[in-house]
């Protein structure tokens, strides 16, 4: 399991909202966005969204619709890492991610 | 109480009191309609009341359980979007809005609040000005917003709520009611939880439910899946993403870009289009001879003003004139008189069917063929029992 990790593909996400729920309810068993390790960052006037997943390795991933390496201006509303910092990092649902399964575009994918 | 938080909250904009009745779950059980529950609220409210309702499966895993409902004087309107979906984890099912406000303001409904804030400042903004002064003052991005604009405020048959900057679910004029009430806008956050009764079981037939939908429905391509004429060339070149609405797997919602390069996907102009769904008002458009541009700069504008884009063009191309944008424009400053739409121009829009009763999207499951059968393990998952549906 320790070799399983998430990936995005950004631009497949259609910000459902349901990555955030399942991992919630894989955590605390319960339907909520609150508790997980997966957060949707959207700016929805200018039709930015992406993922940001913090994990017990990697620190932050982000899934940025302009690509992974693009560096993040200061001010310009895209993923905030504060709220997520106080979260518990991705366990992977124990080896068979919730959040992967539930997305229904393909953006969030298991890999080994 | 799975799947609800049994609260019924009313609050009286005159005084900003804020009783709380509990929603019987017996009652629920034997009749799950939240159309049905929030026309009994609101009568029993009276008929200047506004109620803001959610389904008894808004929020769960079940493919598209992002709705909810509005009743008022002027009549109903389905909430798509995430807004259903904070407001029931904001900790209410119901909310009535009685009396009018001293003041303008908003109303800000989080962690089992209610209450009324005032600001005379959100009178001089727009639906998307009060928007994001909402989410400013408290200082979260993800506050949804259901918002009047200056349309609302003069109390226009015609003026429309707007979800989050888009219009497209308000069809019956209750900008205007809402607005009468001194309310700007109505403002939710989710912060709460909801339970299932099975977890796994949930989890599990709602998954096999959506795969089963998206192997019958197909690709995705946005609102073209829904919409034929958003798959022609002058709308596709313009568009830039597509964005469902809560636990959506094929969305209806297609973002044109025309203040930049749809292809930009970095976050750099901070108004860059305006995300389509509404289909009568694009079918509309297209029959008066708009092309996507200026269809999207039409609605974006009706948009700001709370103003209901379909009979913004019905009168607008009245005679037969050409229209575009500049005229529209000059036209939307001053309110005009004028009478509610008839129902059938409202033809391929959001129903309120038997889907949005109990949460579900109608234009999703209008598609897919709504099929209480296929339904109903996802439902015994949560509730640990049926419902009629």
């Amino acid at each position: 399991m320790d070799a399983l990790k998430l990936e995005f593909e950004p631009l497949r996400c259609v910000a459902c909202g349901l990555c955030e729920t399942v991992c919630s309810l894989n955590r605390d068993s319960v339907l909520s966005s609150m508790g997980s390790s997966i957060i949707l960052h959207m700016e929805d006037k200018a039709n930015y969204f992406g993922l940001v997943l913090k994990t017990a390795g990697d620190g932050l991933v982000l899934g940025r619709p302009e690509g992974h390496g693009a560096p993040q201006q200061p001010g310009s509303g895209g993923p905030g890492a504060k709220p997520i910092l106080l979260r518990e990092p991705c366990d992977l649902c124990g080896g068979e991610p919730k959040c992967a399964k539930v997305c229904p575009t393909g953006c969030i994918k298991v890999v080994d | 109480m799975d799947l609800m938080n049994g609260r019924i909250a009313a609050l009286d904009l005159s005084t900003g009191e804020v009783t709380e009745t509990q929603l019987d779950e017996d009652i629920v059980f034997a009749d799950p309609s939240c159309v049905s529950r929030a026309n009994a609220i609101w009568k029993e409210h009276g008929e200047d009341s506004l109620v803001l309702g959610t389904g008894l499966l808004t929020g769960s895993l079940v493919p598209g359980a992002c709705a909810g409902i509005v009743a008022g004087e002027t009549g109903l309107m389905p909430v798509m979007g995430n807004f259903a979906t904070e407001l029931k984890l904001s900790g209410f099912d119901f909310i009535a809005l009685t009396g009018t406000a001293p003041a303008p303001g908003y109303v800000w409904v989080r962690d089992g609040i209610i209450e009324f804030v005032k600001s005379d400042a959100m009178r001089q903004l727009d639906s998307w000005g009060r928007t994001d002064r909402v989410r400013d003052d408290q200082g979260d991005r993800r506050i949804q917003v259901l918002a009047a604009g200056p349309w609302g405020d003069s109390g226009n048959p015609c003026a429309q709520l707007v979800n989050c900057h888009w219009g497209g679910e308000d069809k019956a004029g209750l900008g205007s009611r809402l607005a009468s009430k001194n309310v700007m806008a109505v403002a939710v956050r989710g912060m709460g939880e909801l339970m299932v009764s099975d977890v796994e079981r949930h989890f599990q037939t709602c998954l096999e439910l959506r795969s089963s939908l998206v192997s019958r429905l197909g690709p995705s391509k946005g609102l073209a899946s829904y919409f034929d004429r958003a798959g022609k060339e002058d709308f596709s070149s313009l568009a830039h993403r597509d964005v469902a609405c809560f636990g959506c797997p094929h969305p209806c919602r297609t973002f044109l870009k025309i203040a930049e390069d749809p292809k930009q996907m970095a976050l750099s102009h901070r108004e860059p289009g305006y995300l389509h769904y509404d289909v009568p008002a694009l079918r509309k458009a297209f029959e008066v001879g708009l092309d996507a541009r200026s269809a999207t700069e039409i609605l974006m504008m009706c948009a700001r003003r709370g103003a209901e884009p379909v009979a913004v063009l019905e009168r607008a191309s009245s005679g037969g004139r050409q229209l575009t944008p500049a005229i529209v424009k000059d036209l939307l400053v001053a309110p005009w008189d004028m009478e509610p739409m008839p129902a059938k121009s409202y033809e391929g829009g959001f129903s309120i069917d038997r889907a949005v009763a109990i949460g579900l999207c109608p234009r999703l499951w209008g598609k897919a063929g709504f099929d209480p059968s296929a339904i109903g393990p996802c439902v015994e998952s949560a509730l640990g029992r049926g419902v009629p549906m």
